[in-house]
């Protein structure tokens, strides 16, 4: 079998497309770990609540932006509340029992949303209707346009928030002393509680931007958890922009074993790849070494 | 804040797989035990069912629990089996082959039943079978996959049209159709390896060559790159054999890559969701399955039809839509397990029971006449089977 040119731009836009999912993710995991040092199993789950709320919203007759936005919205508020309700109290617990925590309330919003809607998969439809347009011979779905869009433009505006506000500033003094930010008057548990709310509100628009193409149901949230994870540690846990190039990296892996390999090994090639590039750059593509910062 | 490096990162990766499993366990529904309520002073029977309520194919266990739930409450409202009423014990496997064996345990060992109806999916099934031997209980399963009856176990029953069957039927009406060069698609679960096995070894007597053989895995999300693949190879059509959510992605995946051939696929296809999530993408599928979704086919003079429509009418007046064919395995699967006990003299046992149903002779269902022996546990034929077309949103019957 010969692949041309277009073929070959086609499994380019797959993996990109997947990738932007992946990235979004990743930074959802990255912005935890940067003010906290855990990771949150429970991002998977807010994966999960943007795509189910936004199909409920649309299935309660609210128009699809509005379901969409206030799905964004209510996983932020959900990962403000594992943050104040679950984590906070146990705040002196340590880093491993936190992160048992997060598995714990990922089980319990899985749980609550199997039996809120049921275990059956829900389409959403697409946020602009019309037909696939010709890249080079790619043809790309409106669709994966607005993913790759929005996952830029929260790139972006995470970015900026990042590197340019005075939260970002606090942010990134917390992700490297606590105790340090404290002492300079920085309110850490507010920034603690930021982060796991915009943690939520990434991983809701990746649930909800992907969800009119491949559908969501209640338990599509551990796998995605476990590629964003895998993306984030792939780019450099704690930088937003190795948690990007991470994702879209991880989506072109999976894309490729496809093309190369078969779907069945798509998964593991990319696991792989995962393994062999933590053995030689632990710190991730684009991670610093730790120790640098302290 | 502890940032140890690598130890650290190992640490967490072992959490992540606990999480995996511990998310697993939490998905598990108790098995709820409901007596029926019959009037009678005797014994009840025990009959355990293990379905998929959760995971990939909980689209199919969910009618299937329905459909024994309410033939359980017609049987138990008319006085029970020779006086005994029916205790259903229902066990939630989340399409995990693993926690099927579990539950099969769990029913065997714990509520002593006389039967085990399930499981859901073919990989399932298969996981109970050391259970079943060990305990000489008889099993009677609602999937489909070939092997189930092909390794020919005196326990194992089946009330599908197994993959044998149903893979010769859809490739001859495909090459009836002319198309001839096809691309394969096939998950890579049980009933989809069983299927593609199938496909790749009749297909030359079906006068079918297959130009792409592609496969995915239970719970992907992405097709694209497997349809990239089987477009370059330019085939006739496109058939697909998997049971599961992900039917709708591979609809839709090739609308959107611009592929117009034709897709094909089985009985596993049959349900709404693939409707509606895949949408435009579903205008033209066909795929081969029982005569339920259309009950016309039957003949309406038919003892099928009968039997057919009385079960399609009192499931829809008490669940508010209509059964699937999953629905009519479930409803297969326990008037088997309830002739084969009506026909026991005495106080069933498993053994007795397990004698009773290999007599199954000229049994009508939903899914066809059952005729079970020693050497058929299936007992059903192509004559079973029509092709559907997706039109409009719904099934209609193909031209044969």
């Amino acid at each position: 079998m010969s692949m041309s040119s277009a073929d070959v731009l086609q499994f380019v836009a797959s993996g990109l497309q997947n990738g932007a999912i992946y990235a979004l993710m990743a930074l959802g995991f990255t912005l935890v770990f940067a003010s906290t040092g855990i990771i949150n199993f429970a991002q998977g789950e807010f994966f999960m609540l943007g795509g189910m709320l936004a199909a409920a919203g649309m299935a309660a007759g609210v128009p699809l932006g509005v379901s969409v936005l206030a799905a964004v919205a209510a996983t932020t508020l959900v990962g403000c509340l594992v943050e104040r309700l679950a984590l906070r109290p146990a705040r002196s617990a340590g880093g491993l029992a936190l992160v048992i925590i997060t598995i714990g309330c990922s089980m319990l919003i899985k749980s609550g949303a199997r039996h809120l809607f049921g275990p059956d998969e829900r389409a959403l439809p697409a946020f602009t209707a019309g037909e696939p347009l010709s890249v080079g011979g790619a043809l790309i779905e409106p669709q994966a346009v607005w993913v790759l869009v929005l996952a830029l433009a929260a790139a972006v505006g995470l970015t900026v928030l990042y590197r340019w506000t005075k939260m970002g500033l606090a942010m990134r003094a917390c992700s490297i002393s606590h105790d340090a930010a404290r002492i300079v008057g920085v309110d850490t548990a507010r920034v603690v509680m930021l982060s796991f709310g915009l943690a939520g509100a990434l991983g809701a628009l990746a649930g909800a931007v992907v969800a009119p193409i491949t559908q969501t149901a209640y338990d599509v949230g551990a796998r995605m958890g476990l590629k964003g994870f895998a993306a984030a540690l792939l780019g450099g846990l704690g930088d937003p922009v190795g948690a990007i190039v991470g994702g879209f990296v991880l989506g072109l892996l999976e894309s490729g074993a496809v093309a190369v390999v078969s779907g069945t090994y798509k998964d593991a090639v990319a696991l792989v790849v995962l393994l062999v590039v933590l053995v030689l750059r632990p710190q991730g593509i684009l991670g610093r070494h730790l120790g640098e910062k302290l | 804040m502890s940032r140890s490096g690598a130890r650290w990162g190992a640490a967490l990766v072992v959490a992540a797989l606990l999480a995996g499993a511990v998310a697993g366990c939490g998905a598990k529904e108790g098995g709820g035990s409901d007596a029926g309520s019959g009037t009678t002073q005797k014994e009840p029977y025990r009959v355990g069912v293990v379905v998929s309520l959760t995971g990939t194919y909980a689209g199919l266990g969910i009618p299937e629990k329905k459909a024994i739930e309410l033939q359980r409450d017609a049987i138990n409202a008319n006085g029970g089996v020779n006086g005994h009423p029916i205790e259903v014990i229902f066990e939630d496997d989340a399409t995990d082959p693993a926690k099927a064996a579990a539950a099969a345990s769990k029913l065997i060992e714990q509520d002593g039943v006389l039967a085990i109806i399930g499981a859901t999916g073919t990989a399932q099934t298969m996981a109970m079978r050391a259970e079943v031997q060990r305990a000489g209980v008889p099993q009677v399963s609602m999937a489909g996959g070939s092997v189930i009856t092909d390794q020919l176990d005196p326990l194992v029953f089946q009330t599908p049209w197994p993959n044998r069957i149903v893979v010769p039927f859809v490739l001859k009406a495909m090459a009836r159709k002319g198309l001839t060069k096809v691309a394969v698609i096939s998950d890579s679960g049980g009933y989809g390896k069983d299927g593609h096995a199938i496909i790749v070894k009749e297909a030359p007597a079906a006068g079918v060559t297959i130009v792409a053989d592609e496969t995915f895995n239970p719970g992907d999300t992405d097709m694209s790159s497997q349809l990239t693949k089987i477009r370059a190879a330019k085939p006739d059509a496109v058939l697909m054999w998997n049971a599961g959510k992900e039917a709708a992605l591979i609809a839709k995946g090739m609308k959107q890559l611009g592929m117009t051939q034709p897709l094909f696929g089985g009985p596993g296809n049959g349900r709404k969701e693939f409707i509606q999530g895949a949408g435009d993408g579903a205008e033209g599928f066909r795929f081969a399955a029982g005569k339920i979704l259309v009950p016309s086919a039957y003949g309406t003079d038919t003892e099928a039809y009968k039997v057919a429509t009385e079960f399609i009418d009192s499931y829809t007046a008490k669940y508010g839509e209509s059964p699937d064919i999953f629905a009519g395995h479930a409803y297969d699967a326990f008037l088997i397990v309830v002739d084969a006990l009506k026909r026991i003299e005495g106080d069933a046992t498993p053994a007795k029971l397990r004698d009773a149903i290999e007599q199954t002779k000229g049994l009508v269902g939903v899914g066809g006449t059952f005729t079970y022996s020693p050497q058929d546990h299936n007992g059903l034929t192509e004559s079973e089977l029509v092709l559907y077309r997706v039109e409009n949103g719904a099934w209609v019957l193909d031209e044969q």
